[in-house]
């Protein structure tokens, strides 16, 4: 047990970040990314001894956070929340506005994306391997490379679209 | 106008700060289980208390009639009935850890959820008779060391009490309690599902 506490700890620090970003990034929200960490790390706590080495163990904690975000906010609780994502990062913009408004536009644009697309473009902004991505997304390399294209392109055009607003 | 690099590197230069630690998540995750594991838990003192004062009453005070003794015995062994119940289904929850075992606390916590449901439906009207009915037999002698105000209010208190226990607050309970395990189930059964596989994009 406390070989597993130790490593779980080793895994949290070098991982919650970035997982943290992601969940971010997906909701837009510093309460509902916490509670998606937090379920994140609650499953690799219970699956560690499940997982084989097959990939890496970054990839694996990855997928079960996409997994967990896209149940997150379609579980039935949740969608009153999902509908107000927008809203939330409407809000959050005002706080930190003064502070970094760059900052706060992107995560509006990305609010703006699909979905899966929001997963997939906040891995590519943490500078995942593409393979990896593909792995974690159940997409082929070469569908993936297609769709980050398509969503690096709309994000930039959003992006463009507000600040010059 | 800003290209896709430059976006990336306002993405990258937004630094997000973890608000705790490993441990700490853990406990979270420890402290919304066990704020249902102390309900449970005081439920079962509460009723222990009412045992133990009904018992004393019996114990240290004398009453002449047998109507008072059939009062007192069928009080205590339904209280008494209910707090194993209790402790039982407080069992349920506690016996697993659910960061060692998630499937079968999530199976121990669903069925805790049938068993209260139970006890605050069909159980409870069992309950209540058995508790009206030793109330009734108690009253019998009680009663009749009273005038008539005193027993129209001791009569009229008794019954209004039943009947707010009966109604608004069993109502209140069961909807606190049925709303409170119900997000825990969700919790747990978000928790417990797709580890390996990939959903589709």
């Amino acid at each position: 047990m406390e070989q597993k506490d130790k490593l779980f700890k080793e895994i949290f620090d070098s991982n919650s970040k970035k997982i943290f970003h992601l969940c971010y990034g997906y909701t837009g929200d510093t309460d509902a990314a916490n509670d998606l960490l937090q379920e994140t790390f609650l499953k690799v706590w219970q699956n560690l001894d499940k997982f084989r080495n097959k990939s890496l163990i970054s990839t694996w904690i990855y997928r079960i956070a996409v997994n967990t975000c896209l149940t997150y906010l379609r579980s039935e609780k949740r969608q009153a929340k999902d509908e107000l994502t927008e809203n939330i990062i409407e809000n959050k913009i005002e706080e930190f506005s003064e502070k970094n408004e760059q900052v706060a536009l992107l995560y509006q644009c990305i609010s703006k994306l699909e979905e899966n697309d929001r997963l997939i473009i906040t891995m590519v902004l943490d500078e995942l391997p593409y393979h990896e991505i593909a792995d974690i997304s159940g997409i082929s390399e070469g569908n993936l490379r297609v769709k980050i294209h398509r969503i690096k392109q709309k994000l930039t055009e959003l992006y463009n679209q507000y600040a010059s607003v | 106008m800003q290209a896709f690099d430059q976006i990336q590197e306002l993405w990258q230069k937004h630094e997000v700060e973890v608000k705790f630690s490993a441990d700490e998540m853990l406990q979270q995750a420890k402290k919304e289980v066990n704020g249902l594991k102390f309900k449970s838990a005081l439920n079962i003192i509460g009723m222990a208390a009412s045992f133990i004062a009904i018992a004393a009453l019996w114990i240290f005070f004398h009453f002449d009639s047998w109507t008072t003794h059939v009062g007192i015995s069928i009080t205590i062994i339904t209280i008494g009935v209910y707090t194993l119940i209790l402790y039982r289904d407080y069992r349920l929850i506690v016996k697993t850890d659910f960061t060692a075992h998630p499937q079968e606390y999530l199976n121990n916590l669903k069925t805790y959820q049938l068993n209260r449901y139970k006890l605050y439906n069909s159980l409870y009207w069992f309950y209540m008779v058995a508790l009206s009915t030793g109330i009734i037999f108690y009253f019998i002698e009680i009663l009749s060391h009273f005038n008539l105000i005193q027993k129209i209010i001791a009569i009229g208190l008794t019954f209004l009490w039943i009947l707010f226990c009966s109604t608004i607050l069993r109502r209140a309970v069961i909807k606190r309690e049925k709303e409170r395990i119900a997000l825990l189930i969700e919790k747990f059964e978000r928790i417990s599902g797709q580890i390996s596989a990939p959903e589709k994009f």
